[in-house]
């Protein structure tokens, strides 16, 4: 069915006149009635902008006064196209920061979809200021929680095509839309929750110099955190229909869980900077629940192991409640901000501690190197901290996924210098076991997980965990044989507001006997198991294999 | 018997540290994983350091093709002649 599809432009106004016959001119360029709402400027504006109307061209310059604030000006201008039969309203700032020369292609894609809201994405050159920046960065995060969505990646944009029967049918069932700064972000996401396409279209912007912005800081973030309240708790009324339809429509689900992920993590990076580690833990709860509704899997994941881990001992209230699994899914994300903050290089002189470190000592005195196994509980993340400068080079981490590198390079992109050596090893060859040999030889410590099986890796041993049998991988042990090196546990997991760090030997060197080898690499592994069990005893929200820990899929390891 | 089948029987012998056992105890057509010789994954992993040590081979993963080549000792040293290096760098180093 063809809908009808008569645009008109819309431009509102407060105290903007300077760019407005330019944009004008190239509106009529493209045939378009041009609709001016001066949103009571001074009057010096107010003159200039209504000395545009032109009625024999259509163009027609309203005056509204008291000022109503841009959402009210809009508002007021898709009453007047309405009014005068039109279907689609093309809105665009009056400061003239959007690229004029995407016109055309916005017309297009409505036209070609006149259901549907077609909206620019602005593409910033360097004239943004940061602060800005930095506030747009926060609300698209919190609109795709709104919206459990990526359809909308910019909410903020004033250069829109409306389809105006969507509008009014918004307007028709009384719901709200926010007058001032607020109104660009909620219209949007409640058209979108109405089912409303969303049609993206990048667009250049620029901040003209001397531009000055109506948005007023304080007033205007208040606003638009009020709204992001209302807007929270109308997704969660939402919940059933958004989620369903984003199954039946989304992109590829690990595509956004990922994205959302490193999303996330920006995220914390720049909250950690601005509001300490408890104001960010605050700021994150929405998006953890995010995450803590959605992610199923990780969500039984959890309880089955706080349930394996209570039944033998630890103390954590009956894990199937909402609180305990929230809870450490909370502990993940604080995880992360303490991450964060250890790389920014924040932390607290004794943020953390020496637990059992003589083995640590001895492994610094020795100018060969070392393997370290280490496991998903707490944070060998900051046991850097207690290391010198020298040794802290020594180190090279052995990832698996490329999750593992996203999240380095994140990392690194804040601090670079405080950058770890990583290398992504799929599959241990001759070539890379021969390079690790001779890094060792000249001192390196090797940092491998014990508690992840390699993707496709047949070899693993079943070593009983938390009273079930899990698989274990046997890589670090073989690889420990061919590195001829001692081999260490290191542990580094919370205990209040510290860290302790616990370094332990696990052998001086591993020999696998040809004719005992399975046992021999089963003994080892039961040695690790045996310790990891202890740790996820005593800290069992610090545990982050958020998969099925005694059945792992075939898949790719989480992060 | 061929310098460098022998050459090469020494080296698996040596790098796997196969106890009681001599070169000639080993059938150049012989296999050395699975059945045979019964030599397994982390045994091809030593054995390719060791290869890639002392012939300068460029085996960066065990990749079905270069399972082939390790077969059994016959195809490794034409294998390792195929690579141009077979020889005078393998009789300098014994």
């Amino acid at each position: 069915m063809n809908m009808a599809w008569r645009p008109c432009a819309l431009i509102p106004s407060h105290n903007h006149s300077g760019a407005v016959p330019e944009i004008v001119d190239r509106l009529r360029a493209h045939n378009l009635a041009v609709f001016i709402v001066d949103d009571g400027s001074d009057a010096v504006h107010a003159e200039r902008l209504a000395a545009l109307e032109d009625v024999d061209h259509a163009i027609h310059a309203v005056r509204l006064d008291p000022n109503q604030g841009k959402g009210g000006a809009v508002l007021h201008g898709f009453q007047l196209a309405m009014a005068a039969g039109f279907t689609h309203v093309l809105q665009i700032d009056a400061d003239g920061q959007h690229d004029l020369g995407a016109i055309g292609r916005l017309l297009e894609l409505s036209r070609g979809k006149p259901q549907a809201l077609v909206t620019g994405v602005p593409v910033y050159d360097r004239s943004v200021p940061l602060g800005r920046a930095i506030g747009r960065y926060a609300t698209h995060i919190w609109v795709w929680i709104e919206t459990l969505s990526l359809a909308i990646s910019d909410s903020m944009c004033g250069l829109r095509v409306y389809p105006l029967a969507a509008v009014a049918a918004l307007w028709a069932d009384g719901e709200h839309i926010g007058r001032r700064m607020d109104f660009d972000t909620e219209i949007i996401v409640r058209l979108f929750w109405r089912g409303v396409e969303v049609v993206e279209q990048p667009v250049a912007v620029t901040y003209p110099e001397g531009n000055t912005s109506n948005f007023d800081l304080w007033r205007d973030n208040v606003r638009i955190s009020r709204m992001h309240a209302r807007l929270f708790f109308g997704m969660l009324r939402r919940l059933p229909q958004l989620l369903s339809r984003q199954r039946a429509t989304s992109r590829h689900w690990a595509w956004i869980a990922e994205r959302g992920a490193y999303a996330g993590l920006r995220f914390s990076g720049v909250a950690a900077r601005l509001l300490g580690r408890r104001g960010c833990l605050v700021v994150l709860a929405p998006i953890v629940l995010y995450f803590y509704l959605t992610g199923r899997e990780q969500r039984r994941a959890s309880a089955a192991f706080l349930r394996q881990a209570a039944s033998h001992g630890a103390n954590v209230r009956v894990p199937q409640s909402f609180g305990t699994g929230f809870r450490h899914f909370m502990s993940f994300a604080a995880r992360a901000v303490d991450t964060f903050i250890g790389w920014t290089g924040r932390m607290a002189a004794d943020a953390v501690q020496p637990g059992q470190v003589n083995d640590l000592i001895e492994a610094e005195r020795s100018p060969y190197g070392a393997l370290f196994i280490v496991a998903h509980i707490g944070n060998v993340d900051l046991a850097r901290a207690l290391l010198d400068e020298e040794t802290r080079r020594r180190l090279l981490v052995l990832v698996h996924t490329k999750h593992a590198e996203n999240y380095n390079r994140l990392l690194k992109s804040y601090r670079p210098e405080a950058a770890l050596n990583t290398w992504q090893v799929t599959d241990l060859g001759p070539a890379a076991a021969m390079e690790l040999k001779s890094r060792v030889e000249q001192g390196a410590w090797v940092v491998i997980a014990g508690d992840r099986i390699p993707v496709n890796s047949d070899r693993v041993s079943t070593i009983p965990f938390l009273g079930r049998p899990a698989p274990f991988s046997q890589g670090p042990y073989i690889l420990a044989a061919l590195l001829d090196c001692p081999v260490y546990t290191l542990f580094c997991l919370r205990q209040g507001d510290h860290h302790v760090l616990d370094v332990e030997k696990l052998a001086d060197r591993i020999v696998l006997p040809r004719q005992a080898r399975d046992a021999a690499l089963d003994s080892y592994a039961a040695s690790f198991a045996a310790r990891l069990e202890r740790y996820a005893i005593a800290e069992p929200l610090q545990w982050y294999n958020f998969f099925d820990f005694w059945n792992p899929t075939p898949k790719e390891p989480r992060p | 018997m061929d310098d460098l089948e022998h050459d090469i029987k020494a080296l698996i012998i040596d790098a796997l540290k196969l106890e009681d056992v001599q070169p000639e105890d080993i059938d150049s057509e012989e296999m050395l994983f699975g059945t045979g010789l019964g030599l397994d994954s982390i045994d091809a992993l030593e054995l390719g350091v060791a290869l890639r040590r002392r012939y300068g081979l460029k085996i960066e993963t065990i990749t079905d093709e270069i399972k082939a080549h390790f077969a059994n000792v016959r195809s490794l040293a034409s294998f390792v002649r195929a690579q141009g290096q077979g020889g005078s760098e393998a009789n300098a180093v014994a």
